[in-house]
């Protein structure tokens, strides 16, 4: 089977989604049900097929479909299903701030908000096959465009208008970095695909300095994609501004398909006998060690939730930057290509979690601030527990997915002796540990104003449950992730 | 299914049945009682059938292929001394524990189980996971339900503890490298061998062991990283202080007689590495004593003096032979139970007077002898009084730093440390008899009111007692499996 | 290769030559000499150069502006293949004929939806 069908699929049933909403006489819910069941389908059929997917040959120039590949866009289907989900969470406030005095009905905006989301899971689907210039940054520009509009869709709302704005200038500052970058590397080895360039940067002849200004553009254009220091002004209001579902979204969705990308080009850049190779690493490990330490130690000052998620996600982008930085080490067993897949299906369930939880406090009427959060754990025990096991992933205690992720990162920098960026990686988690405590202190702590019970529909109970359980599966039994990776490498 | 996967995963479900509404009390009760049993019998039995010394009631599954993690449990000696210790003091902790919040009991269950689950595993994976499980309900109850500057303790043990686990993580990291047979990374503590470094590579081992040390100390408040402990236990409720200064912060003694120490022979005999341990240890005995001297409240004066008795214990590690060990294991079980014995009454206390400083306090013994009585023996215990449990612990240290000695050639380091450390016992008898007198003899203090505690709150006091007797008198009861283990996985 | 720009450089040549003859010519022919007022002025497509400077337009004219700019650039896309056309379908296949249709459904769509939107009523 061709996977590109898939990738087709979703886009069709995005489209047909966007051409029924403007005629659906009955609720628009029905549209979030339909593109529910559509991701369902797309995730089974790419689960029971994966291992018969084949490219063909007009397209293995490309686009492939190796182990990697498959992982990300499953990663991509499960982190749309669960962005549709909590999007039903949030309806309420997002029609509040959708729907002008004058508008037909109450769910305005819910149609469009459900069939976006589809082509940005196409765009971060293609990007995970990707392996040439033009389809990375045709894929990576699909996912973008949708995230402006996306990310401003509440356009009563100035926050989200604002993080709109933000968003737009430096996502098209970085894209301009990235074609650059790609121009300079495309003009100086001739090759557009991934493969031949590699092949270029081992047999090249002469002065390298050229070379490294394209791959030092590239890494730039990217790192504003998986928000790495110094790229990463644009987070905190972005992620405050954007709707809740999106958030999570541009978080883990958006982050994972540019460390696909990332991975990929890391590869290429850093493959034996590239002249530069050296240098390529180095840029990682001083992107790596900024973000890590910038990422955490901004995280501690915050109030307000969503902001702070927005730094500990950029504290998680260096932990990831330090394991592909490792991308020569061959102690673990484990390739830096896979730690990286494993920490992000770790970071997909924990990030997710916090998300939920803040839509649905969020659409009855508890505000983000952390403040707001207080006494939740004695109201509501169950979700109390449940975002308790998610921040203690998050700040990777060990028996939660969040462990095994940071072990994995600190194992690789150790054995490939990056001491300095060890030192940074702990003083990050402890660092972390702070944060995310304080979060959980918070929930417990008795409430100032008596406020109301969270409630949450039964499909995100079902993702909750999910989500959790995937965590502790993940923690204590590991292998079940490493089979899925290990078994794509062959 | 091993028995010792059971009693770890049954304090992990009674903590989640109480979380969701099981009767809170009655259920942490029975499951710790019920582990009780187990422990002890499974420890009876091995003291029968395994002379050797050797692991038994092992199980093993797989979770990740490579790096080779299993969820391995097996119990020699050693680590069923540690299992009694936690599974004695969990009892008393939730027996002595009444009307109190759901959370309560669900951490004091879940510190248990990660106490066990560390000291169960043959894995160091999970030795070291089960171990920060107990962080969280360590840290929430301290900072939602403790006393005074609860907030700050809390913040404090946290960090210390996580920085000292990540610091730890990175020399398990090492241990794993450079221990694994060749080719195949394996977190089995049975595949691991002896770090065996030549020439050039074996500062690998000295370096690692030191970090390990960092790691573990911080765990145990090694001095200079001891300043959490103080504060966290003076401000924790009273099952958490018990579980915590009683078990938990066991473990990092435990991890290096487990780990460090059979992995990397000789390293300990490193000559820096013994004169950094033997300074450390004595800032323990020696400056958190003369702290401990200074205090005015009873839960400070605990606090410290349990950061001070775990000097005696590094030295009992740093003598490096084998007797030295056997008496630090030995210490490390009476300690807990002594230790767990004073924080219950510091609670009982608190509870009932309101006021913990010496000059509120006074003549207690009038209204509340048998108060005055279990006081008078965990006090004894704790100083290292004949007869109790402490005595043989510290009386074997102290003799496992003599051997070898040679008259000719005057004191080595390691035995001048020993004499300063012998100045140590005066300290604590200083402070805790005095402690004991302003409490309940002289003038009794206007506006107090104590009576003893009803009969059914005596039984954790006087389980715990009997068990400083039991020990005291009969040593060689846990002695005898202690060493056996200690022999058997390869200390000498 | 130069030579192959030389029609851009004639067509520059003609662009600047009508610009500047047709300057010329208006200076030679009319009267230059007289000025007023409103010949002074800013010509701007008959209307009068007065009012704010910074007008506030109807929003209507922004999205049907956008929508023309969209639409029109759909057409850039069709020449590159209508020109390759012919030679695509003989040596390789019609796959090129129904990209192109694919394409312009995504378009067709996006028309359809903004039609039934209303983002081409002009009256509320």
């Amino acid at each position: 089977m061709n996977p590109l069908n898939i990738e087709l699929g979703l886009g069709v049933l995005g489209l047909l989604l966007l051409l029924a909403e403007p005629f659906l006489s009955s609720s628009r819910k029905v549209l979030a049900y339909v593109a529910i069941a559509g991701l369902l389908v797309a995730l089974l059929t790419l689960i029971t097929s994966g291992g018969s997917m084949s490219v063909p040959a007009t397209m293995q120039e490309f686009y492939i479909a190796d182990a990697l590949a498959l992982f990300y866009k499953g990663v991509a289907i499960i982190s749309t299903l669960a962005v549709i989900i909590i999007s039903l969470e949030y309806a309420p406030v997002l029609n509040k701030f959708v729907a002008g005095d004058n508008a037909r009905g109450k769910e305005a905006g819910l149609g469009e908000f459900v069939s976006l989301p589809l082509f940005v899971c196409v765009g971060m689907m293609v990007m995970a096959s990707a392996k040439d210039l033009i389809t990375i940054f045709v894929s990576l520009e699909l996912v973008t465009v949708s995230f402006y509009v996306l990310v401003s869709f509440m356009r009563r709302s100035a926050m989200s208008l604002e993080a709109g704005v933000k968003y737009l200038i430096l996502g098209a500052l970085s894209t301009g970095l990235l074609v650059y970058g790609m121009a300079w590397v495309y003009g100086l080895t001739g090759q557009m695909s991934l493969d031949g360039i590699q092949k270029a940067l081992v047999n090249w002849k002469g002065d390298n300095t050229p070379l490294l200004f394209g791959a030092a553009l590239v890494l730039a254009g990217l790192g504003f994609k998986v928000a790495a220091v110094p790229f990463q002004i644009w987070v905190p209001d972005v992620y405050q501004g954007a709707p809740t579902p999106i958030t999570a979204f541009l978080s883990v969705g958006s982050k994972a398909a540019g460390f696909a990308v990332l991975t990929r080009v890391v590869e290429t850049f850093t493959a034996k006998g590239s002249v530069i190779g050296d240098q390529v690493i180095q840029l990682l490990l001083i992107l790596a060690g900024a973000t890590i330490l910038v990422g955490n130690l901004s995280a501690i000052a915050q109030t307000n939730f969503k902001r702070l998620l927005g730094y500990s996600s950029i504290a998680h982008a260096g932990y990831l930057l330090l394991a592909l930085a490792c991308v020569h080490q061959h102690s673990l067993a484990i390739a830096p290509r896979n730690i990286v897949a494993f920490y992000l299906a770790t970071y997909l369930p924990m990030t997710f979690l916090c998300f939920l939880v803040l839509s649905a406090a969020k659409a009855q009427g508890v505000g983000e601030d952390l403040k707001s959060l207080k006494g939740l754990g004695h109201k509501s025990p169950l979700l109390g527990l449940a975002l308790t096991i998610a921040l203690a992933s998050l700040a990777g205690l060990p028996l939660t997915a969040g462990f095994m992720g940071k072990m994995f990162v600190i194992f690789a920098a150790t054995y490939e002796s990056n001491y300095l960026c060890l030192a940074l990686a702990i003083i990050g988690a402890a660092t972390g540990f702070y944060y995310y405590f304080k979060v959980i202190l918070t929930i417990y702590s008795t409430p100032e104003v008596e406020t109301e019970k969270i409630r949450l529909s039964v499909l995100s109970k079902v993702m909750l449950g999910v989500f959790v359980a995937a965590i502790i599966v993940i923690g204590v039994y590991p292998d079940a992730i490493q089979h899925v990776l290990v078994a794509a490498v062959k | 299914m091993s028995p010792l996967e059971i009693i770890i995963l049954l304090p992990i479900l009674a903590a989640l049945a109480v979380w969701l509404g099981a009767p809170s009390r009655g259920t942490s009760l029975a499951i710790s009682l019920v582990n009780l049993a187990i422990v002890a019998t499974l420890f009876v039995q091995y003291s029968g059938q395994h002379v050797d010394g050797k692991m038994a009631y092992q199980a093993a599954h797989t979770v990740l292929t490579t790096p080779h993690i299993q969820f391995a449990v097996g119990a020699d000696g050693l680590s069923l001394t540690m299992a009694l210790l936690t599974t004695i003091v969990t009892a008393a902790a939730v027996w002595c524990t009444v009307d109190k919040e759901r959370i309560y009991y669900t951490a004091s269950l879940l510190i248990s189980a990660g106490a066990l689950g560390a000291f169960l595993s043959t894995d160091i994976f999970f030795l070291y996971a089960f171990h920060e499980l107990a962080l969280i309900p360590t840290f929430l109850i301290i900072a939602l339900y403790g006393h005074g500057e609860k907030k700050e303790a809390a913040w404090k043990i946290t960090l210390y503890l996580g920085v000292g686990s990540l610091i730890l993580l990175a020399g398990l990291a090492g241990v794993v490298w450079l221990c694994s047979p060749k080719g195949a990374l394996t977190f089995d503590l049975a595949q691991l061998k002896p770090f065996v470094g030549k020439d050039n590579a074996a500062w690998w081992g000295t370096y690692c062991f030191f970090t390990l040390l960092l790691g573990f100390g911080t765990l145990v408040s090694l001095f200079p990283f001891h300043s959490w402990a103080a504060p966290a236990y003076a401000s924790a409720p009273t099952p958490i202080a018990m579980l915590h200064s009683g078990v938990l912060k066991k473990f990092g003694l435990y991890g290096l007689i487990r780990i460090a120490l059979p992995l990397f022979p000789g390293a300990i005999h490193t000559p820096w590495i013994q004169q950094a341990l033997l300074l450390m240890l004595l800032g323990n005995i020696l400056v958190v004593g003369l702290i401990t001297i200074h205090q005015r409240r009873l839960d400070d004066l605990l606090a410290n003096s349990s950061v001070m008795h775990m000097g005696y214990i590094f030295l009992g590690l740093a003598s490096g032979n084998a007797l030295g060990i056997n008496g630090a294991v030995l210490l490390m079980f009476a300690h807990g139970i002594s230790i767990s014995l004073l924080f219950l009454l510091n609670g009982k206390l608190r509870n009932q007077v309101g006021t913990l400083e010496f000059d509120k306090l006074g003549g207690l013994a009038t209204n509340a002898p048998f108060l005055s009585i279990i006081f008078g023996i965990a006090a004894f215990a704790s100083i290292g009084l004949p007869g109790l449990a402490n005595f043989a612990g510290e009386v074997l240290i102290f003799l496992s730093t003599f051997q070898g000695f040679d008259v000719t050639k005057g004191f080595t380091m390691l035995q001048i440390t020993t004499i300063l450390s012998l100045w140590g016992v005066v300290i604590s008898a200083v402070y805790m008899l005095r402690a004991y007198r302003k409490i309940f003899f002289g003038a009794p203090a206007s506006g107090l009111f104590v009576s003893d505690p009803t009969l059914s709150q005596r039984v954790p006091m006087f389980f715990l007692s009997a068990v400083l007797l039991i020990v005291g008198c009969q040593p060689s009861l846990l002695l005898n499996v202690i060493q056996s283990s200690i022999t058997a996985i390869g200390l000498k | 290769m130069i030579e192959s720009y030389l029609p851009i450089l004639i067509q520059a040549l003609i662009a600047s030559g009508f610009a500047g003859v047709t300057l010329l010519l208006s200076v030679m022919l009319g009267k230059s000499s007289k000025r007023n007022a409103m010949k002074d002025s800013a010509y701007e497509c008959g209307m009068l150069p007065l009012g704010e400077a910074q007008p506030r337009f109807s929003v209507k004219f922004y999205i049907v502006a956008m929508l023309f700019v969209l639409f029109d650039i759909e057409v850039v896309f069709m020449y590159p293949w209508a020109i390759i056309f012919k030679d695509y379908v003989n040596t390789i296949g019609h796959d090129i004929f129904w990209s192109m249709m694919g394409f312009v459904s995504i378009l067709l769509v996006a028309f359809i939806y903004a039609w039934k939107k209303g983002a081409l009523r002009w009256d509320n």
